[in-house]
């Protein structure tokens, strides 16, 4: 005789109650939150439960990243539209030169050559003894070697491959680094165009920028030369909402 | 026996991923109190399976009125902008906790009696060998 269907025969409520379970881990499965549903259900919820989601993942980096590949790509379309109108007259093409130009200067181009790489991520050295805030890439940390940089003659500069233009802000909230709203944590990782061996010269100048660092830790910052890297171009937008051209210089 | 139904869980859950897409938007919400209310209609049957009171049409149309019922709650509340979500919620959660706790001491109290036969048996065994020696 099978000794389990005596068992259950015993057991009546084992069969339906199963039977009901199916049918709830089905429910449980198809109410779950995933990438996909996430953000159509994320503002449904009550601000306090919503900051506590938010809090344990950056869910909205996916949706930032698709959106800036789209704004590069229809700013590359945008430059060969350009490109194929001055194919036409020589003064369009006078006025394309000096427009892809600026382009450059502003960030919206990528950027291709020699430069250097700097790497900076958080001190993995136990805290006794040393104010623990030190071990930590702040915000400052960011913003001096890119200030530095610039004064090195760098020509294009990206922090965790988001391209730094002029409006570019650095910004601490919490343990993130905010550039320019988007949020980056270490390793930090800063990417510029220009003479390799002036701009790596410029950040390991003595009592310089990076000194503070590695006199904590040596390991937190490295930087190495390249012979050919690219930056990205700026994603962010660049539509003004207050300012405009006054008429005498237009 | 009180494993049977969670291997079933997680075996719809797992049929689920195969033959269906999870739910986007506000109906989400709403499957997700149903969610609850299933579960604790689920754990409401596995106790008075294991009280012996169990009883199969109450336990069948517990679990679908009450899926249905937190379902329309929730819709009820976000139609006229009352939280009656939260309140499914609270009550679902706090009968769940309440079945799960007398499943809890129904089986510690099974597991007890056990241990107790099983020593007065060992007591019982021992005494007579006692004797057997004498």
């Amino acid at each position: 005789m099978n000794p389990f269907a005596s068992r259950i025969s015993g057991n009546s409520w084992v069969t339906p109650v199963s039977a009901m379970s199916l049918v709830l881990g089905f429910m449980i499965a198809t109410a779950w939150v995933n990438k996909e549903t996430r953000v159509s259900r994320f503002g449904l919820l009550g601000p306090a439960q919503g900051n506590r989601v938010q809090s344990g993942s950056i869910d909205m980096e996916e949706a930032v990243a698709n959106a800036q590949a789209e704004v590069a790509k229809l700013r590359l379309e945008n430059t060969k539209l350009q490109n194929a109108m001055a194919s036409q007259t020589s003064s369009t093409r006078a006025l394309n030169d000096s427009l892809q130009e600026v382009k450059i200067l502003a960030g919206l181009t990528e950027l291709e050559g020699p430069g250097i790489r700097v790497e900076m991520r958080d001190s993995k050295k136990p805290a006794s003894g040393i104010f623990p805030a030190d071990l930590i890439i702040h915000d400052v940390d960011v913003l001096k070697v890119v200030n530095e940089l610039w004064n090195a003659g760098a020509e294009g500069i990206a922090v965790n491959n988001h391209r730094v233009v002029g409006g570019t802000s650095f910004r601490c909230v919490g343990s993130v680094i905010l550039v320019d709203n988007v949020r980056i944590a270490s390793p930090v990782i800063i990417r510029a165009i220009g003479d390799p061996a002036t701009l790596k010269g410029a950040l390991e100048l003595p009592d310089g920028v990076l000194s503070d660092l590695r006199d904590i830790d040596p390991a937190m910052v490295v930087i190495s030369k390249i012979d050919k890297h690219r930056v990205p171009a700026f994603a962010g937008s660049t539509a003004t909402r207050i300012g405009s051209v006054p008429k005498e210089s237009k | 026996m009180v494993l049977v139904p969670v291997v079933a869980l997680v075996l719809g859950a797992a049929l689920a991923l195969f033959f269906s897409r999870p739910l986007t938007g506000v109906y989400g919400q709403y499957l997700a109190v149903a969610c609850l209310a299933g579960l604790d209609s689920i754990c409401g049957g596995v106790r008075s399976g294991l009280e012996g009171k169990f009883h199969n049409d109450v336990f069948l149309s517990g679990f679908i009125f009450n899926i249905v019922i937190a379902f329309f709650l929730a819709w009820l509340g976000d139609q006229i902008y009352l939280d009656l979500f939260l309140a499914v919620a609270l009550v679902l959660g706090a009968r769940i906790f309440n079945n799960l706790s007398l499943i809890r001491r129904f089986l510690l109290t099974k597991w007890q009696d056990n241990r107790e036969r099983k020593r007065m048996q060992e007591m019982v065994q021992s005494s007579g060998q006692a004797e057997s020696i004498q």
